[in-house]
């Protein structure tokens, strides 16, 4: 969707206040968000094809073990 | 005599800290955040906790990227502008219906810059403002930039990185188209 205007000759003056700025004004919230997002791993481990085929190896090596003790 | 001489930093200096790390980011937020949440609460028509959310969003993503960030003569703010803009439009396509900004007689009259302001009811200026928005985005955009936040030529061709000249030539142009709808509907 966009934006549209409407008239309305009562609306307030549009310019926010030095309050209004102030209560907004947080550069320790921002670097603290972002850390957060930077420092988050971008694959999950998972989707890492050298860790899935570890994962995969592992439980080949697991099930030869469990198939082993049964036998 | 011999203390420490105090050097405060240029915008540059400034930019290329934040760029080696981000927590150098700090004096440049510092400088710019009052204009950029001035810029987004007025797109927003003074939805003031929403303009803080995208003020922020836009310095986040500065944060992210100011390692692309190139100096081409062209002042830090207008990137900054930049990042805001598609974040507020970002925010406008999101919404479900469209989002309404109620404009003023002030701001509506600000449209006759140099011209004579004529004279006009309510009805003319309910025209007027349909007129406004059945114009594209882009037009929609200059509008704003130069009336509505009051933006020099020369800030607003270096935000949609054109010249000054081409910036007044669209103004223009767009102005007569409106005028003469205007006229014409009237």
């Amino acid at each position: 969707m966009r934006r549209t205007f409407k008239y309305n000759k009562q609306a307030k003056s549009n310019e926010p206040t030095k309050e209004q700025i102030a209560r907004y004004k947080d550069f320790a919230s921002i670097s603290h968000r972002y850390e957060r997002i930077a420092k988050r791993p971008k694959k999950p481990l998972y989707r890492d094809p050298k860790l899935f085929l570890l994962l995969v190896l592992l439980g080949i090596i697991f099930l030869l073990i469990f198939l082993e003790e049964k036998s | 005599m011999f203390g420490k001489r105090k050097h405060s930093l240029t915008e540059s200096e400034m930019i290329e800290n934040a760029k080696r790390d981000h927590r150098h980011f700090s004096p440049l937020y510092e400088l710019h955040f009052d204009k950029i949440y001035r810029f987004v609460f007025k797109k927003l028509g003074g939805n003031e906790a929403m303009a803080g959310d995208l003020a922020q969003l836009t310095f986040m993503k500065a944060m992210a990227n100011i390692g692309k960030y190139e100096d081409r003569g062209v002042p830090f703010t207008a990137w900054l502008f930049r990042i805001a803009l598609n974040e507020v439009n970002m925010h406008f396509r999101k919404q479900k219906n469209n989002y309404m900004v109620e404009i003023n007689d002030r701001q509506l009259l600000s449209l006759f810059e140099e011209d004579d302001v004529p004279q006009m009811d309510d009805a003319d200026k309910e025209q007027l403002v349909a007129l406004l928005n059945s114009l594209d985005d882009d037009q929609v955009e200059l509008i704003d930039m130069r009336f509505f936040q009051g933006m020099s030529f020369k800030e607003i061709a270096d935000i949609l990185e054109i010249s000054e000249a081409n910036a007044k030539m669209r103004m223009y142009r767009l102005l007569e188209k409106l005028k003469l709808k205007w006229k014409n509907e009237l």
